[in-house]
């Protein structure tokens, strides 16, 4: 029963990664649109608009529909005709007034029932306004009533993002676990340098090899994202650009090592430069790209974790990941760790 | 601390630049040869190419200059150093003439390029200082790098594979300002990025002064 007292963490971190996995993979999307086909808009005139959904029950919900305008207010379709599950027809007489602005008014898609909850496409619609009176009749000016969210858990639904949002409970903790690894590794080499102590150098090095493992397998699951959302497996974008750096940083140290025969001397280097590795890592992942222009989240202004910026559900499972990463890969390199010893005294051992 | 020994070491060094010509020559033929063949076969270079190649050629000059700062000492000298010096004094004056060498190297080599190929550079007080900083950062890093490599197995092609991932930081954000001073690309917030061009220098000058004296000692 000792043993198993050591052995928590271990089945803590596989019981997340599990959760993580199933409620990652296995929790549906909320219903959203995909996509509208519409014939032209013209400000007075009536609309048909075909809607795709996606999850969406529109043959057996009672869906609502509206087109919002912007700070205005909205309208109610005239008719809506559920073709398929995830098919609908709508029809809207568009006013022949709009408030003062723009020739092209973009407005918004809002759909609605009981059974699927409300979805929003952004600028679903494009009227041409220039024949319309300046005003405000035809609109409704209040808020929406009665809009409920479905019920159950579900993960949110981006046009373009579709089903790979779940991406973000493996590619961003891994670079998240990854970071923690180098900054305990970190702290290894120090000890290592001021304590002279050969367990640190094991420890340190087990652990950055695990890191670097994870920043491939970082980079491999970005690259898998940025195919089905920015459609190429590679981009000029900085931060992926700079995280390849460092990976070569890192793996210049394995090379480093193993150039080395004699065993202080090697511990002694290799701590040393994994020190320096770290410092050089903070403003090539960190600094540098929150200046330029980057696509990913938290970079050129684009949002990242904090607030508002992601859904609470997406967070039930991230941040769980997060933890659950780390600790696998603590895991992976306390085996390491074992290995290295025995191999230290058993070579001892035979000289 | 004494800065009369740390000029003493600098003196040295320079002394031993001097009568062993054959290196340091060797090292600006290298970067006259280079520079004249990339004009014998662009013919012309537009400034992004300029640009480009210019720190390239600085850069792997540099690489090979500096290589043998720490390389070229005996173990003898080394013990010598141990007894005479600390730590600190020889990184500093190590840093320090490296930083000089790597610039003069430098100077030459765009020298030869203005020579040859023109010089699209506009903005030139902005040109200096990414060329001050950017120096500054190149040579510390491969000082930092040669003095690791020197503790290990006097390798140089350990050095390369370890110096160039380091130096990439800086030799991309000196690009991009070279590529502002050129007027390639418009930027009005380019002291953002000579800001951290010297607070990568100032990182990378400070590892190197903790961390030498660890090495130094085995």
């Amino acid at each position: 029963m000792m043993y198993m007292k050591a052995l928590w963490w271990k089945f803590l971190g596989v019981a997340i990664l599990i959760y993580v996995v199933i409620a990652g993979l296995a929790w549906p999307l909320k219903p959203g649109i995909v996509d509208v086909k519409s014939s032209d808009a013209i400000a007075g005139k009536s609309v048909e608009m075909q809607v795709e959904g996606y999850n969406t029950n529109f043959d057996q919900a009672n869906t609502r529909a509206w087109l919002e305008l912007d700070d205005v207010g909205y309208l109610t379709a005239k008719e809506v005709s559920p073709i398929d599950y995830n098919h609908v027809k709508l029809i809207f007489d568009l006013p022949n007034a709009f408030p003062q602005g723009d020739k092209i008014r973009k407005l918004d898609l809002v759909l609605h029932s009981a059974e699927d909850g409300e979805s929003i496409l952004p600028s679903a619609l494009f009227v041409n306004t220039e024949n319309a009176q300046i005003g405000d009749e035809g609109w409704e000016l209040q808020t929406l009533e009665g809009i409920t969210a479905k019920p159950g858990v579900q993960f949110p639904y981006r046009p373009i993002l579709n089903e790979t949002v779940r991406n973000t409970f493996f590619h961003i903790p891994l670079w998240f676990s990854m970071f923690i690894m180098l900054m305990i590794s970190l702290y290894y080499s120090v000890r290592y340098l001021l304590k002279n102590d050969m367990q640190f150098d094991i420890r340190a090095t087990a652990i950055v090899n695990v890191a670097i493992l994870f920043g491939i397998l970082g980079i491999i699951t970005g690259s898998i994202w940025a195919r089905f959302t920015w459609g190429t497996f590679w981009t000029t974008d900085v931060k992926l650009n700079m995280s390849t750096i460092a990976m070569l940083i890192y793996m210049a140290s394995i090379i480093l090592r193993s150039s080395i025969q004699d065993v202080d001397r090697r511990a002694k280097l290799s701590a040393a430069y994994n020190i320096f590795a770290f410092v050089a890592l903070i403003p090539l992942v960190f600094v540098i790209p929150r200046l330029t222009d980057s696509l990913h989240p938290g970079n050129g202004g684009n949002p990242a974790l904090g607030g508002e910026d992601m859904e609470n559900t997406l967070r039930m499972v991230f941040y769980p990941a997060i933890i659950g990463f780390t600790l696998l890969g603590l895991w992976l390199a306390t085996l390491l760790i074992r290995y290295e010893t025995i191999k230290d005294k058993w070579l001892s051992r035979k000289i | 601390m004494n800065l009369g020994r740390i000029f003493t070491i600098i003196k040295k060094d320079f002394d031993i630049e001097l009568r062993q010509k054959y290196a340091v020559g060797g090292i600006f033929l290298f970067a006259i040869t280079t520079t004249y063949l990339i004009y014998k076969t662009f013919n012309k270079v537009s400034a992004l190419e300029w640009n480009i190649l210019a720190w390239i050629i600085v850069l792997f000059a540099g690489l090979n200059a500096i290589v043998k700062s720490f390389l070229q000492e005996k173990k003898e000298t080394y013990l010598y150093y141990y007894t005479m010096f600390s730590a600190f004094e020889v990184i500093i004056s190590k840093l320090i003439y490296n930083f000089f060498f790597t610039l003069f190297l430098a100077v030459v080599v765009l020298g030869t390029f203005t020579v040859l190929l023109g010089n699209p550079i506009k903005d030139f007080p902005l040109f200096i200082k990414v060329f001050l900083l950017g120096i500054l950062g190149i040579s510390s890093v491969f000082t930092f790098v040669s003095s690791v490599s020197s503790t290990g197995n006097n390798n140089a092609t350990l050095m390369s594979i370890l110096a160039l991932p380091l130096v990439l930081p800086v030799v991309l954000i000196m690009e991009r300002v070279t590529a502002i001073a050129m007027r390639l690309i418009n930027d009005t917030d380019v002291d953002t990025d000579l800001l951290m061009l010297g607070g990568i220098d100032l990182l990378i000058v400070g590892m190197a002064i903790l961390i030498f004296p660890i090495l130094w000692k085995s």
